[in-house]
């Protein structure tokens, strides 16, 4: 059955963002910035996975850890020299925003000068593929799923049972209560932008090893995170996961049924959708202006 | 003549109830001072009032008109005006344009007609801008009008805003702590204007702390605690009876 | 020299895009990253309107203008109620959904080939042909372009524009409807951007969507963040800086490919110094906070 096959690559396709969309929920929870640079951080990974694996012949566990060890360590060089100074600014967050737009388009810049705007496969040749019924499945695709699982429960236990989880969700919802509890928010920041990058490099190796690498795949993935953490509910790091989901069985049957050409408008189609008529956020967010009570 | 009123008006945020089961009324040429501790829900009733908030149960009415889910610019435009106690003026426009701003039918806000009719904008900005000069001095802010907002005093900027308030020629005026900040020279001035205010027949309602203020301009006073009203009456009544003193006015300036 | 008349077209054009995007980001305070979107539609409908339906450019750049303003209150009046990062997410979200539309409606764009053999404008008979013509032609268009946003910033309509800017609340709480103002002031952008669309047009003689992308909107917020916020001189001067000055990376030795990227982060570059070190700008009024 075609549709199954359908619904399933769009499933997975799906978990890959939310791996993607997990990461980046979890930064704009924490320090609520939309954070563009993410997409380069994804980008970023991507690449440095591509030099060691392909380029350079790695192994493609070392490969992966060196790729998570840059993402991490960008995302948070990002964090401490651009954003940090600007908060203490007392700026706005649109002024992050505006310069987290301005790395991304240095990073993925540099990125394309290097390597070329064309599109690089990371595992040539055919995928090895098992049957499941009507259902075929590549190895990659597995793996995602299991890397998606693993992955997925990892942050739900350590958000839900453990203290740094506790810290963590205080910073979203009462950052004041941090200090008060002697936690420096600094750190806090540190490590969410950390995890985010982190996951960032997971979901960019593994879609990477599945279609392929370019220039612009971050700004591919950046979308379909701020989408699956809009639909999600903005302040629930589980619905990033469902949004992403969403997202991805409905641009899969979209491709199937139209062409593949709309599925990046469509996604921005159920952006503004949800933007405008999703009622107040999961945790209270006043997203209009005239709901402010001066 | 009761020009607004709130007839069983009730608001709670996330369960916590700021404004419980409220009715009063506000006369027309009458000043009508809120006391009562912080948190119980003076500013939310403004909030209320104004259209920033909505109630979960009662009605609002001015002049006869529900204006209870109006939006908060059409509550203003049909003459509710207000004084912010976190003044909220202009900061990077200068004195004069955050009073001109205020004036109703200017024709060239219209984009089109702005563009179209070059001249007779002009001439209309001239006038307004002599009227705006006239509030500033009435506000004893003289000569600052081409200050930007963000370089006057805190208190000059409170009286920036009434300046403000006043170019807009609003019915009501809920002035959210008029005084506060306010250097006590300038304080008898204000209170004189507020008086003329309401002797010219507009309906004043005052949320004060300065229990001095409150004897020299309320007619009428609610004090509430809690969220309801827990009393009623004038001046005199009001600041002296027993239990306010008890709850409340040992703390404040008196 | 007509190198240089060249690029004095360019900057006139841009100048539009410039001075159009800082009546909403100098002076309404609203963070746009549509505007290349409004550029695009603009450059398409007047194509359409002068070779489909016969119109002259006047005419043409004028339904041009009413069409994009039209079209841009498809996003703004969903989502100029949105508070400020909102309003950016789906401001990034219709300037991607027209770039897809315009590249993959094929039957009246014609996608990715774009529309080519695109005819001179003709005023009165008179076809503007020569570069030189067509520098005076595009710089007076300009000209009239920032004197018309001149009247609007400097009338009431402007002054109530900057209160929304400085607080939106207050602003409200002077009975005005800053939504109305703000859709108003989204839609006036949007037909000066259809302006410059029309202008570029009728110059190169030929568009196709990859000029009208979320890279070209980042770059005209460039300029105003380079150049400078609310005021006329900014903009205007923040175009000729960004314009002028990467055609010197053309006598550089490099590959073209690189050297568009090469640019880019330049101009990537120059978006986080500025709003760290100047805020306001090199020329600016208002400074970014």
């Amino acid at each position: 059955m075609v549709i199954a096959q359908i619904l399933v690559n769009g499933i997975i396709s799906g978990l890959a963002y939310a791996l993607f969309a997990l990461g980046f929920g979890l930064a704009y929870n924490t320090t609520r910035i939309f954070n563009f640079a993410h997409g380069a951080v994804y980008t970023l990974a991507a690449y440095s996975f591509y030099t060691s694996y392909v380029t350079c012949g790695w192994h493609i566990l070392p490969a992966a850890v060196l790729s998570l060890g840059i993402a991490a360590a960008a995302g948070i060089a990002m964090d401490e020299i651009v954003y940090r100074p600007l908060i203490e600014r007392n700026a706005s967050l649109l002024i992050p925003l505006l310069s987290s737009l301005g790395l991304y388009t240095v990073i993925v810049n540099v990125i394309a000068a290097i390597y070329g705007n064309e599109n690089k496969t990371l595992s040539p040749g055919l995928q090895p593929a098992y049957t499941f019924g009507p259902i075929i499945l590549t190895r990659i695709q597995i793996t995602i799923a299991v890397v998606f699982v693993f992955l997925f429960s990892t942050l739900l236990l350590l958000l839900k049972r453990t203290n740094l989880g506790k810290v963590i969700r205080a910073m979203r919802d009462d950052p004041e209560l941090l200090s008060a509890m002697g936690v420096s928010q600094h750190r806090v920041r540190l490590i969410a932008f950390g995890i985010g990058s982190g996951f960032s490099a997971f979901a960019a190796i593994l879609l990477g090893l599945d279609v392929g690498i370019d220039p612009n795949i971050g700004m591919a993935a950046l979308l379909s995170g701020a989408v699956a953490v809009i639909i999600g509910g903005v302040g629930v790091f589980e619905g990033a996961a469902l949004g992403a989901l969403t997202l991805g069985i409905l641009q899969s049957l979209i491709t199937w049924r139209f062409s593949s050409r709309w599925t990046e408008a469509i996604a921005f189609v159920v952006l503004i959708v949800f933007l405008v008529f999703r009622p107040e956020g999961i945790a209270g967010q006043r997203r209009r202006v005239d709901e402010i009570a001066p | 003549m009761t020009i607004l009123e709130l007839d069983n008006v009730t608001k709670s945020f996330d369960g916590v109830c700021a404004v419980n089961d409220v009715s009063l009324g506000f006369e027309s040429g009458k000043i009508t001072c809120l006391i009562g501790p912080n948190g119980a829900g003076k500013t939310t009733l403004f909030n209320l009032i104004t259209g920033f908030l909505r109630p979960q149960n009662g009605t609002i009415r001015y002049r006869g008109q529900d204006i209870t889910n109006l939006s908060p610019w059409r509550i203003a435009a049909i003459g509710i005006g207000r004084l912010f106690q976190d003044v909220h003026i202009f900061r990077r426009l200068s004195a004069i344009d955050n009073v001109l701003t205020a004036f109703k039918d200017q024709a060239a806000e219209n984009a089109l007609l702005a563009v179209l009719t070059p001249w007779r904008t002009i001439k209309a900005e001239r006038a307004v801008h002599e009227q705006g000069q006239a509030l500033l001095a009435a506000v004893g802010l003289t000569g600052m009008g081409h200050t930007l907002a963000e370089d006057l005093s805190y208190g000059q900027q409170k009286l920036l805003s009434l300046a403000r308030l006043l170019a807009l020629n609003a019915d009501v005026l809920l002035l959210d702590e008029p005084t506060a900040g306010v250097s006590p020279a300038r304080v008898k001035e204000l209170l004189d204007l507020i008086r003329q205010l309401a002797t010219s027949g507009k309906t004043i309602v005052v949320i004060e702390h300065n229990m001095n203020v409150v004897f020299e301009l309320a007619d009428w006073v609610f004090f509430l605690d809690q969220g309801q009203v827990a009393l009623f009456g004038n001046a005199t009544d009001v600041l002296g009876d027993p239990d306010v003193r008890a709850t409340y006015l040992g703390k404040q300036e008196w | 020299m007509n190198y240089l008349f060249h690029i004095l077209i360019i900057i006139c054009i841009y100048s539009i895009l410039a001075l159009s995007l800082n009546l909403l980001v100098g002076y309404t305070g609203l963070l746009s990253l549509c505007q290349a979107a409004f550029y695009g539609i603009g450059a398409y409908a007047s194509v359409l309107l002068m070779t489909a339906a016969g119109l002259s450019f006047p005419l043409a750049v004028l339904l041009a203008m009413v069409t994009t303003a039209i079209i841009s209150l498809a996003i703004s009046v969903p989502s100029l109620r949105l508070k400020g990062d909102y309003f950016v997410l789906a401001s990034l979200g219709f300037q991607m959904i027209s770039f897809a539309v315009l590249r993959n409606w094929v039957t009246v764009t014609n996608g990715p080939y774009g529309i080519s053999g695109i005819p001179r404008p003709s005023l009165l008979g008179f076809e503007i042909d020569g570069l030189g013509s067509y520098f005076i032609f595009s710089g007076v268009i300009a000209l009239v372009c920032a004197l018309l946003i001149y009247l609007l910033t400097a009338s009431p309509f402007g002054r109530v524009l900057k209160a929304i800017r400085e607080d939106e609340i207050a602003t409200m709480a002077l009975g005005k409807s800053t939504f109305r103002f703000k859709i108003t002031a989204f839609a006036i952008a949007a037909a000066f951007a259809a302006v410059a669309g029309s202008l570029f047009a009728g110059y190169m003689r030929f568009i196709d969507p990859t000029s009208f992308t979320l890279t070209e909107s980042t770059f005209v917020l460039t300029i105003i963040i380079v150049g400078g916020a609310g005021n006329v001189a900014g903009p205007l001067l923040g175009t000729v800086l960004l314009i002028a000055f990467p055609e010197a990376l053309r006598f550089l030795p490099m590959p073209d490919a690189v050297a568009g990227n090469v640019r880019q982060i330049i101009y990537g570059a120059l978006i986080v110094l500025m709003l760290r070190y100047r805020p306001r700008g090199l020329w600016g009024e208002y400074e970014f906070e």
